[in-house]
C-alpha cells in the first residue's frame, strides 16, 4: 500500500511539473474551451430569449470539458511516449492500476484547473445565475471524474496500439453520451432553466429530478471508473 | 516450474529462461530459447537485425509476454510475481526512458520514488558521481548531449541496485570518451555482483565486457560459449562472414 501510494504521487507530481514546464495541455485546453464558449454565445443570440440562454451555457460549458478533456488525455500518454517512458513507467514495480489511478488524478487536476477558468467566463458570458455554488462544484467534479475516467483508459489504448486522436474521440464520446444527459439536466437545474422535478416525456423527464440526476452521475462514475482500472492492465500489456 | 527454480538456486543462477517462445501474428521471432546467466557474470547477446535480441531481452523485463516457457530473476517468476521481479531488473534500451523536462536530478528522483528507493538523496548522488553527472543535475535532459543523456539512461537504471541489467544496443552512437565510460560502469557492475545481458552490433566492445557470448539466428541460440572457450579473432572473422551471408 506503501508502496502504491509512492508511485502514485511520484507519477501525479511528476505529470503535474512536466505540464507547469512544457506548458502543452492547458494553455491548448483554454483556447479551445473559449472558443467552443464564443460560438456558442453567438449562436445564443439567435435563440428565443428566457430559457435559450441557460441551455446554451449548459452545453457550452459541457462541450468545452469535454473537447479539452480529451485533448489532456490524449497528451497524458503522448508525453509517455517521448524517450520510451512508457516502457520506463511499465519497468517499475508497480501494479498497472497505480499508473492509471495518477494518470486519472493528474486529468482530474488539469481539468478541475480548466474548469475553473471556464465557469467564471461561461457564467458572465450568458449572464447566468447559479443555485447553490456547493452543488455546481459537485456536479462538475462527478462530470469531471467519468469524462478523465473513460478518457484516460481510451488515450492509453489509442496511444500504445499506435492508433491516433480520431479513435479516442470518438470511442470516448459514445460512450459519454449516456453520462452527459443527466449532467447536463443537473446543470439546467442549477442555472434556472428547469424545475427540482421533471414530468412528461423526453430525456429530462427520464432522468426525473435533479436527485436523480445526481445519482446516474454518481453510477456512472462509479461503474466506469471500476471498469477503466480493470481493463488498464489488459490495455497495457503488449 | 518448482524443479526448474529449486535447480536455479543450486547453479545460483540469477537469471533463468527457459523454452521461451514469441510468435508475432504468424511470425515465430523467439524459438525455444534457453538461458541461464549467475551473478557477477556479463553475456554479450549478438545476432542480424531481426534475430529476435530486443524481443528476448522486452519478453526477459516482461514488456511482452511470452507464447511458451518461463522467466525468473532471482527465483522470483517474471509473469507469476510481475512487481517483485521487475524490482531485481534495470533496463537500458534504444530511448532513454527519461523525461526532457525534467533535469537529471528530478528524473532520478522520480525513478526512486517509483522503485521506493531507501535514502533517496544519498542514492541519486551516489549516481550522479558515479556516472559523472554531477555537474549537470540541474540541467534538463531535453538538453543533454547523447552521451550524457546515455549515462542518466544508466543511472536511472542501476538507481535501486538491480541484481540485473538489460542493456539494448548500449553502445549506439556513443563517442570513444563516452563508451569508455560506459564500460566502465558496467564493469564496476559487474564487480559489485551484477549480471548483463546485453545486445549490440559492435562484436569487439560485446566481447571486452562479456564473459560469455551468446548468438542468436532466426529466434534461435545457436551458440553459447564463454569467452575463453572461444578463438576471438577467428569468432569475429566467422561472425561478420555468417552476417554477411545473411543479409
Amino acid at each position: 500500500m506503501k508502496d502504491m501510494w509512492l508511485g502514485l504521487r511520484a507519477i501525479l507530481l511528476k505529470d503535474i511539473v512536466v505540464e507547469l514546464r512544457a506548458r502543452q495541455v492547458l494553455p491548448t485546453m483554454v483556447v479551445l474551451g473559449m472558443l467552443i464558449v464564443f460560438i456558442l454565445r453567438m449562436a445564443s443570440e439567435s435563440a428565443a430569449a428566457g430559457a435559450g440562454v441557460p441551455v446554451m451555457g449548459a452545453a457550452a460549458l459541457w462541450i468545452a470539458f469535454l473537447f479539452s478533456g480529451l485533448l489532456a488525455q490524449e497528451r497524458s500518454f503522448a508525453a509517455e511516449q517521448q524517450n520510451g517512458c512508457i516502457d520506463g513507467l511499465l519497468l517499475a514495480p508497480l501494479d498497472a492500476g497505480t499508473i492509471y489511478l495518477a494518470k486519472v488524478a493528474a486529468n482530474i487536476i488539469l481539468l478541475t484547473i480548466f474548469e475553473a477558468v471556464m465557469v467564471p467566463l461561461v457564467l458572465m458570458a450568458f449572464r447566468l445565475h447559479v443555485a447553490g455554488w456547493g452543488r455546481l462544484a459537485g456536479v462538475l467534479l462527478l462530470g469531471n471524474l467519468g469524462i478523465s475516467s473513460v478518457g484516460t483508459l481510451f488515450s492509453a489504448a489509442v496511444q500504445l496500439t499506435r492508433t491516433r486522436g480520431a479513435l479516442l474521440s470518438i470511442v470516448v464520446l459514445v460512450l459519454l453520451l449516456p453520462m452527459m444527459i443527466p449532467a447536463s439536466f443537473a446543470l439546467l437545474v442549477l442555472f434556472g432553466a428547469l424545475p427540482e422535478n421533471v414530468v412528461g416525456s423526453g430525456s429530462f423527464a427520464f432522468v426525473g429530478s435533479f436527485r436523480a440526476a445526481v445519482a446516474y452521475l454518481l453510477a456512472f462514475d462509479a461503474v466506469f471508473s471500476v471498469a477503466c482500472w480493470l481493463l488498464f492492465g489488459v490495455v497495457v500489456e503488449e | 516450474m518448482r524443479e526448474a527454480m529449486a535447480q536455479d538456486k543450486l547453479t545460483g543462477a540469477v537469471l533463468s529462461v527457459r523454452a521461451v517462445s514469441k510468435t508475432f501474428v504468424t511470425r515465430p521471432v523467439l524459438r525455444g530459447i534457453d538461458l541461464i546467466v549467475p551473478a557477477s557474470e556479463a553475456v554479450c547477446l549478438c545476432g542480424i537485425n531481426g534475430a529476435g535480441k530486443s524481443t528476448l531481452l522486452r519478453v526477459i523485463a516482461g514488456l511482452l509476454r511470452p507464447d511458451r516457457g518461463s522467466i525468473s530473476i532471482q527465483g522470483c517468476e517474471v509473469r507469476r510475481e510481475p512487481e517483485k521481479s521487475r524490482r531485481q531488473l534495470g533496463m537500458i534500451s534504444h530511448a532513454s526512458m527519461v523525461y526532457p523536462e525534467l533535469t537529471v536530478s528530478e528524473n532520478l528522483a522520480f525513478a526512486a520514488r517509483l522503485y521506493g528507493v531507501p535514502n533517496r538523496a544519498g542514492r541519486i548522488e551516489e549516481m550522479l558521481t558515479g556516472t559523472g553527472l554531477s555537474s549537470y543535475r540541474h540541467d534538463r535532459a531535453g538538453i543533454l548531449s547523447r552521451g550524457l543523456l546515455q549515462r542518466l539512461a544508466i543511472a536511472r537504471a542501476l538507481l535501486h541496485r538491480p541484481a540485473v541489467l538489460l542493456a539494448d544496443e548500449p553502445f549506439t552512437g556513443l563517442d570513444a570518451d563516452a563508451t569508455e565510460n560506459v564500460l566502465t560502469i558496467f564493469d564496476r557492475f559487474v564487480r559489485e555482483g551484477g549480471t548483463i545481458l546485453m545486445t549490440t552490433h559492435d562484436l569487439h566492445l560485446g566481447l571486452r565486457c562479456c564473459a560469455r557470448v551468446a548468438v542468436l539466428d532466426r529466434g534461435v541460440l545457436i551458440l553459447d560459449a564463454r569467452k575463453e572457450e572461444i578463438d576471438a579473432p577467428r569468432f569475429l572473422a566467422d561472425y561478420l562472414s555468417y552476417a554477411r551471408s545473411r543479409r
